[in-house]
């Protein structure tokens, strides 16, 4: 897979799970925002229509009904996604977004070592998916908290990427694209591979990192920032202060395995900001300082290209 | 959801992982009838770590010793739990002691295989003597074999450590585990192995499909926290599964975390993101949360709408009469905004115990305003930074005087 960015307004877009209350709202959600949704999938619906999307019983189904579906993104109760995912990539879909919460990590696991082989892009779980605002929506982001410019948000939330997101409407930074990669315990698409993409993204000119408590994909992200990343880059980390041990809800923020012997907790704030701190990407303490932050460093950048 | 030790040994025997002659102790009088030949050993069954350590483990020779020594360990606290239980085991003399696990590294999206040839009670598990292999595709044989070899293990122990590390696999997949681990696996004088001790971690979202291990979940005394909030927990649904070492927290019955905090100011907020991000700014501004609630659409709140998640929210919190500020920080879409002032409505005209002012932090990028109900206990703000520095103005008016 190379590191190109190929969500735009032009991709061919299936929804699985399109009957359910979530599938069925945000639907015609992202279809009214300007995405082309072609078709649904939900078996013994054939022939119903979710707005004006056409719904069938089989992936299959759709695909010889809708010619070059490249996308699909699945609202599918947490223990049917890893079956809905692996029909997708059955009938050759390559980019597949995860909505649904709560999905088994051993049934991740199967999947990713599935999309690996079929060169499939999973994004998600627990992800409110991708938005390119003013182009497409492809997912459930609340597209009012956006509006088109050159900042890309990469986040392992939800809520939290649309609180970022309205802060830097509010100062005036548009974005580039929103992506979240999903709080679930393990998940398809890294930090790294979306710094990646956003890196070779005309669109994009600075990164905003919204990571929290839990695993070491921020420690991964700020080394690989270090080594190849040359926009600007800054970030927030949710978390400082919930005590060790306790989740929060997101079922990847937790701190450390607890087995006998684990001196060093994984997933730690201060190994994060440490990390952050040794790639020299500044730490916004509130989500409020981010826009402030972002301004510095563009213009920063800016005097270093000008001298 | 953690298992307590002689839930782990079942399922180790029920994938063919050697393990000793044991009974479970419900009271100390079970003693009497010990089926498991003297001399013995009595462990306290504690979800705790450091068990052997804290005094947990008793070795004796015949049952008036071992009385007396259940009726103390049904008394010893370990870090301050109580056990659910004891498990006399059949004594065991080892010649080697390995450690085995295998967990879910979660960065990779790989199961590893993890061990070392020096277990026991002063395993590290960041040594060099720790070994790994990650399981990157289909697991097969070779995968635990090749752990065996690392680990140093020669001759025939290579085939039985690896054959005890299939089925710790074989059960980490089927049951859906965080990770499972064997610390010690002895290595008797006749060159078999036994595991002596165990660990065994379900994943909290796949318990929902196994009803059989959901089960297992301990409703006894050995989760019950002295002088914390824990007294007030309600009960937690089944199907739900509880941290895996007491922590004062609530799951609805809905599947919404309450999360325990012991300060001033309660926090709701949708997403979990959102109330990691609230408490650290709260903190931040030198308040103290009293609880954190998430009603976003995590789990089995997916299906709901974000209306329903506040009432239900709110009717979690509303006997709360121990806290001195509620700060609701909501963002939400327009397409869910219709049912936000609708959810909070009722709760302030009905309000029981929950006298206080509350916050309520939300978004006003939503075409037409939410009609709020007008309160005077109610602030409303579009700015995350004023609603916290309110809250805390509230909570703690003379530390914001003297701060000033």
């Amino acid at each position: 897979m190379d590191g190109s960015l190929k969500f735009t307004a032009e991709n061919k877009v299936l929804i699985q799970g399109i009957t359910n209350s979530l599938g069925a709202t945000y639907a015609p959600l992202m279809q009214a925002y300007g995405t082309q949704v072609v078709a649904g999938v939900e078996a013994g619906h054939r022939g119903e229509r979710v707005g004006d999307i056409p719904v069938f019983d089989l992936v299959e189904h759709a695909l010889e009904a809708v010619t070059d579906i490249d996308t699909t993104v699945i609202f599918s109760p947490p223990y049917e996604v890893l079956d809905a995912a692996l029909e997708a990539i059955a009938a050759g879909i390559r980019q597949i977004i995860l909505i649904s919460s709560g999905v088994p990590p051993l049934d991740m696991v199967r999947l990713l070592r599935k999309a690996e082989q079929a060169e499939t892009l999973i994004v998600g779980s627990d992800s409110p998916g991708i938005i390119i605002p003013g182009e497409v929506l492809l997912g459930t982001h609340p597209a009012e908290f956006y509006t088109p410019g050159n900042i890309g948000i990469i986040s392992r939330s939800g809520t939290l990427t649309y609180e970022v997101a309205l802060q830097l409407t509010q100062a005036g930074l548009g974005q580039s694209i929103a992506v979240s990669i999903g709080s679930d315990r393990v998940v398809g698409s890294s930090f790294q591979q979306w710094l990646q993409m956003l890196e070779e993204d005309e669109q994009t000119e600075a990164i905003v990192l919204i990571g929290s408590i839990g695993g070491d994909g921020e420690e991964v992200a700020a080394r690989y920032v270090q080594e190849a990343i040359d926009k600007p880059v800054v970030a927030y980390l949710a978390g400082r202060t919930v005590p060790r041990d306790q989740p929060m809800g997101h079922a990847g923020a937790v701190i450390a395995p607890r087995l006998s012997g684990w001196e060093e907790a994984i997933g730690t704030p201060e190994s994060k900001i440490a990390a952050f701190k040794a790639a020299n990407i500044p730490l916004a303490n509130r989500p409020s300082e981010i826009p402030g932050l972002l301004q510095n460093h563009l213009a920063q950048t800016l005097a270093e290209i000008a001298s | 959801m953690n298992l307590l030790e002689y839930q782990a040994k079942d399922l180790f025997r029920q994938v063919g992982i050697p393990v000793l002659p044991s009974q479970r102790i419900d009271r100390p009088q079970d003693i009497k009838h010990l089926t498991v030949p003297y001399p013995i050993v009595l462990k306290s069954q504690v979800y705790a770590g450091g068990r052997a350590k804290a005094g947990g483990i008793r070795f004796v020779e015949n049952t008036i010793d071992a009385v007396a020594a259940a009726q103390t360990l049904f008394n010893l606290q370990i870090h301050r739990q109580l056990p659910a239980a004891l498990l006399a085991e059949a004594k065991y003399t080892s010649a080697q002691e390995l450690y085995l696990a295998v967990v879910l590294d979660q960065t990779q999206g790989r199961p590893v295989l993890l061990g070392s040839a020096k277990g026991g009670v002063n395993v590290e598990l960041n040594s060099q003597h720790m070994k790994q292999v990650v399981v990157d595709q289909d697991f097969s044989a070779f995968y635990a074999r090749r752990l065996g070899v690392l680990m140093g293990v020669q001759g025939d122990l290579i085939r039985q450590v690896s054959h005890v590390v299939e089925r710790m696999y074989r059960l980490f997949m089927q049951c859906d585990l965080d990770w499972v681990e064997i610390n010690p696996l002895a290595v008797g004088k006749d060159g078999a192995v036994m595991a002596l001790d165990g660990k065994v971690a379900i994943n909290d979202d796949a318990l929902g499909r196994h009803a059989e291990l959901a089960k297992l979940r301990f409703f006894g005394t050995a989760e019950r926290v002295p002088n914390l909030a824990a007294d007030r927990l309600a009960p937690v649904p089944q199907s739900v599964s509880p941290s895996p070492l007491p922590t004062a927290e609530t799951i609805t019955p809905e599947g919404m975390r309450l999360v325990e905090l012991g300060g001033s100011i309660g926090i709701l907020c949708n997403g979990a993101g959102l109330v990691m991000a609230t408490l650290d700014m709260v903190m931040q501004a030198e308040g103290t949360p009293a609880f954190a609630l998430n009603v976003g659409s995590d789990g089995l709140l997916m299906s709901l709408p974000l209306e329903k998640r506040i009432a239900l929210g709110l009717d979690a919190i509303q006997h709360r009469s121990d806290i001195k500020v509620v700060l609701l920080n909501l963002l939400y879409g327009e397409v869910e905004r219709h049912g936000v002032g609708a959810a909070i409505a009722p709760f302030l005209q009905r309000r029981d115990g929950l006298r206080c002012p509350i916050i309520l932090r939300w978004s006003g990028m939503a075409k037409d305003a939410v009609e709020f109900p007008t309160d005077s206990n109610l602030h409303v703000f579009e700015d995350l930074d004023e609603a916290i520095a309110k809250a805390v103005a509230l909570a703690y008016p003379a530390v914001v005087r003297n701060a000033r």
